[in-house]
């Protein structure tokens, strides 16, 4: 039933890769900013158990196994999303392990129900998933991966974990479930299309309206939660519809994402610790304060938006092939998408660092780490280069054979 | 053909090299600009006589390929051109600007971005460039002359959202099709409501680009606050040359849409509508950028108007007029520049009699006023003639022919009127007299826009000879009949109507004010502006109007920039998003938590502590348990 059941093929590679490089980045992250934070050892512990459990879904085909790294993985968000310990981190800790854990429990019995009409748990060998297995288990996958309706515990989340986590957060934590969708329905064949046009429009209805609450966000972190929300529904949508567009277009997107927005979550961190803030409206004209943050930030918000030189162009591009193969107004729709992504993007970056008559304003900026920075720096180059050498990773995952 | 690659790098390197050995930038950037101009020229030569077309890489059904024919030779020479001018022009226009460092980055980046969208020889590998263009264009509008973010994000969020439209269209052409080459071959009929979306939505993005209706409001925005040589360089010639080219090459050779009436009547009227609305708005600016910048609207009107008869002739003439207001529409902004270099202001009121002082910019600003507003022998005169000789030919097809005749002439009529009215603002008039030392602008100032005023004189009066049969005919794949000069006595007649009416809506204007007389006040002494006609308010009678004021207000208000329907309706939904539907929803869970919690409340009030109600319910329990086993 249960065994060392592991196996590697292109996508794992990939995604074993891109985990690896993300939960570096948060540690050299954290070096710099975790110095003076109590009870660090608990930090390493999580933020290594995260970046395991993320490798471990990528490159297992034993669904029990899936499991029991996705409860890890469960456990780990929420100690890190309580590690301050005051009184909201602990609610907002709670309330993600409540509802994380009560879904998982649903998702369990859906996998038990496909176990129990398979008699095995091998992803390869299960030929069967009826209605109410595949509901139950797409129960848990759209609570970890934060989709509209069952999203609530993100911003709380996003809001009190230690910005050298929550990079980690964004850009591992929140794609468990969707590679989980990915390898269970997607790499199958057996399955009936409404399930995945419903899907489909799940994900492009969560990917709108967290768009549009992103764009109504003063808050960076809930701006932030909201745009995970938001580019998660992408990823979705592109395994939904499936075709080799699709596969490819979601697993670059999944790069894209986890590089731009733990870049972002990064900046924004140095942000708060420097100037003292979370809010857009007391923040403005950091553009003076720090050039080389401001370029970086560009970068990743350009990544986020799908502009050229950044890999988010690709991704987006091969998303909206995959959802037009299917059909046009899943088109229609992930472009309606991608203006409220533009929307919120372009004021989240100008409200941060562009403002009124900036060139007389006293700008209250304590110098940020080189560390955190570079960091940042890294990641905006990273994303960079991926996006002007983009046939390395995408024929890297065609390759991959679907 | 490794020229293809140099035209791509050669600015790029040019200008990362400038930006970061700061030392030598006006060396290494001379060097990139000019070789590139170099190699347009030689490339523009050999793509007289043959056509080009190799893959890069190829995978997963898209080819990455470039594609080069006549029509890619032509718009290559004028990017290279046009960014060497801007260049030199730069130099000393920019010098003071404490950005001027990453300035020229982003106007090589420009150039390389441009060549790559002409080189391409794929819609989808076309988008890449085009989204890089769009990359240094919001970097060249944040080097503002002052703040500039403003404008810089309003013109991201709408070339952005009219890129994602255009990539929705690219997309849809690519999965029905098979691929996305351009040229395609067969080409695409119009004739499934797929493909007419497809076509739509790419139309969309090269309108945009081109800067038509509904999506120009940006560049009026931004011309407030950018150096003139970024206007002159981006949305004058640039995005004029890109967004035409791509109009040009989707409706004549990837899809044909000379066989659907329905479509070129859309383009005619978005092209008519263009002309009317933005030349009105035009006419009662008192700024000098924010004046041409309409004008720059205006113009994309006749193209888009030509292009879209599906005449041979109204297609040559929209490509030639593309040409010709690249040319005088940069050295207007250009000669404009120049004297907000000297004096520091742009409004129109500040200004006046510069003629003297500054008399060669004079002699541009004066000729490419005339080319603009088609007056002959100018190079404006002629491809507006064409367009108008494409319409009289369309009338064989539609009835509507003659609305497009009257706009297409209107059009120029009040684009006559409104440079009558700023070169007399600028150059002739009163000078006011804090100009009295103004000189005539730099060297290398002068230099660019004397050229391009004698490019305008070239191209009008050598018209057939030199442009036409040259640049023009080669580039489109048809056969051009009846360029006979001034044998149509209808376009003539309806071109010299047009200059008449300009003189006098331009005499219906100043004949409503005052002349100057001699006034007696009591001995005081007044200055002479405070008794002069000024040149802003020419038509501030129109202005007044009770007919158009409404118009006016709703125009000046924003009422015609989708900009702020774009935002209007995201931010409504962001609200019933944020406030309702995900206020109930935190409502929901927030109810199902209390629920539970209230269950929990209850049962542990069932554990108070006290013995007697444990054995009650132990008894109780047994009770259940006995009538299990019993029944």
């Amino acid at each position: 039933m249960i065994g060392f059941d592991f196996f590697v093929d292109k996508f794992g590679i990939f995604l074993t890769i891109l985990f690896g490089f993300i939960g570096l980045m948060s540690f050299i992250y954290g070096l710099a900013t975790m110095r003076e934070k109590g009870h660090r050892l608990e930090y390493y512990l999580m933020l290594l158990l995260l970046v395991g459990s993320g490798i471990g879904i990528a490159l297992t085909y034993n669904l029990l196994l899936m499991f029991i790294f996705w409860e890890i993985s469960t456990f780990a968000i929420w100690r890190a999303v309580a590690y301050y310990r005051a009184d909201q981190d602990l609610s907002a800790g709670d309330l993600s392990f409540i509802l994380n854990f009560g879904a998982a429990t649903i998702m369990l019995l859906g996998l038990l129900m496909i176990y129990l009409d398979n008699g095995t748990f091998n992803i390869f060998q299960i030929r069967v998933i009826n209605n109410t297995a595949a509901i139950f288990v797409l129960i848990g996958i759209l609570t970890k991966s934060v989709t509209v309706p069952l999203h609530i515990w993100l911003a709380p989340a996003y809001r009190t974990v230690p910005s050298a986590i929550g990079g980690c957060l964004a850009g591992i934590g929140e794609n468990l479930g969707v590679i989980v969708f990915m390898r269970l329905f997607v790499t199958g064949t057996f399955f009936s299309a409404s399930f995945f046009n419903t899907v489909a429009w799940i994900a492009i209805a969560s990917s709108i309206i967290a768009g549009g609450i992103a764009l109504r966000s003063d808050n960076l972190r809930n701006l932030l939660a909201f745009s995970t929300i938001s580019q998660i529904g992408f990823i979705l949508l592109a395994f939904a519809v499936g075709g080799t567009f699709g596969v490819v277009g979601g697993m670059l997107y999944i790069l894209a994402h986890a590089l731009a927005k733990s870049g972002l979550f990064y900046g924004v961190g140095i942000v708060e610790d420097s100037t003292g803030s979370d809010n857009l409206k007391n923040i403005s004209c950091l553009l003076r304060a720090s050039p080389t943050l401001a370029v970086a930030m560009a970068f990743l918000v350009g990544s986020i938006v799908g502009f050229f030189p950044m890999i988010g162009f690709f991704s987006k591009l091969n998303v909206i092939i995959g959802a037009v193969e299917h059909s046009a107004v899943f088109g229609a729709g992930a472009i309606i998408a991608a203006v409220f992504t533009l929307l919120y993007s372009t004021r989240f970056y100008h409200e941060l660092f562009f403002g009124d008559k900036c060139e007389s304003k006293k700008i209250k900026f304590k110098r940020p780490s080189y560390t955190g920075i570079t960091v940042v720096f890294i990641l905006a180059l990273v994303s960079l280069l991926c996006g002007i050498f983009f046939y390395k990773p995408m024929s890297f995952l065609l390759a991959g054979g679907m | 053909m490794n020229e293809i690659y140099y035209l791509i790098l050669l600015p790029l390197v040019g200008g990362l090299l400038g930006l970061l050995i700061n030392r030598l930038r006006s060396e290494l950037n001379f060097l990139g600009f000019f070789l590139t101009l170099f190699f347009a020229v030689r490339f523009f030569i050999a793509s007289r006589t043959q056509i080009i077309s190799f893959s890069l890489i190829s995978f997963a059904g898209i080819d990455f390929r470039f594609y080069v024919d006549s029509l890619t030779g032509l718009i290559i020479l004028f990017n290279a051109v046009f960014a060497f001018l801007i260049w030199l022009y730069s130099l000393k226009a920019v010098s003071k600007n404490p950005r001027e460092r990453f300035y020229y980055i982003y106007i090589a980046l420009a150039l390389s971005a441009a060549n790559g969208i002409v080189l391409s020889g794929n819609l989808i590998f076309l988008l890449i460039f085009w989204n890089l263009l769009v990359f240094s264009l919001y970097g060249l509008l944040l080097v503002g002359k002052k703040d500039s973010s403003f404008a810089a994000r309003k013109a991201v969020i709408i070339i952005g959202v009219s890129d994602f439209i255009m990539m929705l269209g690219i997309v849809m052409l690519f999965v029905k099709a098979g691929n996305a080459n351009m040229p395609l071959s067969p080409r695409i009929q119009l004739t499934s409501s797929w493909f007419i979306a497809s076509y739509i939505l790419i139309m969309v993005g090269a309108i945009a680009k081109a800067g038509s209706m509904p999506l120009h409001s940006w560049i009026p925005e931004s011309s407030k606050v950018v150096p003139a040589s970024t206007m002159a360089y981006i949305p004058a010639s640039l995005d004029k040359l890109l967004g035409i080219y791509l109009l040009t090459r989707i409706s004549y050779f990837v899809f044909d849409i000379s066989g659907s009436l329905p479509i070129r009547l859309l383009l005619m009227i978005i092209g008519a509508v263009t002309i009317i609305a933005a030349v009105g708005m035009a006419l009662v600016q008192k700024e000098t950028m924010r004046l041409l910048s309409f004008h720059a609207v205006s113009q994309v009107g006749y193209m888009v108007l030509g292009i879209g008869t599906g005449i041979p002739v109204g297609i040559a003439g929209g490509l030639f007029h593309m040409l010709n207001n690249a040319i005088y529409k940069a050295c207007l902004f250009l000669s404009a520049g120049s004297v907000e270099y000297r004096t520091k202001t742009t409004k129109l009121d500040q200004l006046g009699g510069l003629g003297t002082r500054m008399p060669i910019t004079l002699f541009a600003f004066f000729i490419a006023s005339l080319a603009i507003s088609g007056v002959p022998p100018l190079n404006g005169f002629f491809s507006k003639w064409m367009v108008y000789q494409g319409i009289i030919k369309f009338g064989k097809e539609s009835n509507l022919w003659p609305i497009f005749l009257i706009a297409a002439t209107f059009g120029s009529v009040l684009t006559l009127a409104s440079f009558l009215k700023l070169v007399h603002s600028l150059f002739l008039g009163e000078r006011p007299r804090a100009l009295d030392k103004v000189r005539e602008a730099r060297f290398e100032m002068v230099v660019p826009s004397l050229l391009l005023a004698l490019l305008c004189i070239v191209f009008g009066i050598f018209a057939y000879r030199i442009p036409l049969s040259n640049l023009i005919f080669p580039s489109i794949p048809f056969r051009v009949n009846g360029i006979g000069f001034w044998s149509p006595i209808l376009a003539t007649i309806l071109i010299l109507v047009g200059i008449i009416l300009g003189l006098i809506v331009f005499m219906f204007g100043t004949a409503l004010k005052p002349k100057r007389k001699q006034i007696f006040i009591g001995g005081e002494v007044l200055e002479p502006e405070e008794i002069s006609i000024t040149g802003p308010n020419f038509y501030s009678s129109l202005h007044n109007l009770d007919l158009l004021e409404k118009t006016y207000q709703f125009g000046e208000g924003g009422a015609f920039d989708f900009f702020n329907y774009l935002v209007g309706i995201a931010s409504g939904l962001a609200i019933i998003f944020k406030d309702v539907i995900n206020r109930i929803l935190v409502g929901i869970y927030k109810g199902i938590g209390r629920i539970i919690s209230g269950l929990g409340g209850f049962i542990s009030l069932l554990h108070n502590g006290e013995l007697y109600n444990y054995v009650g319910w132990i008894f109780l329990g047994g009770i259940i348990i006995l009538l299990i086993l019993v029944f």
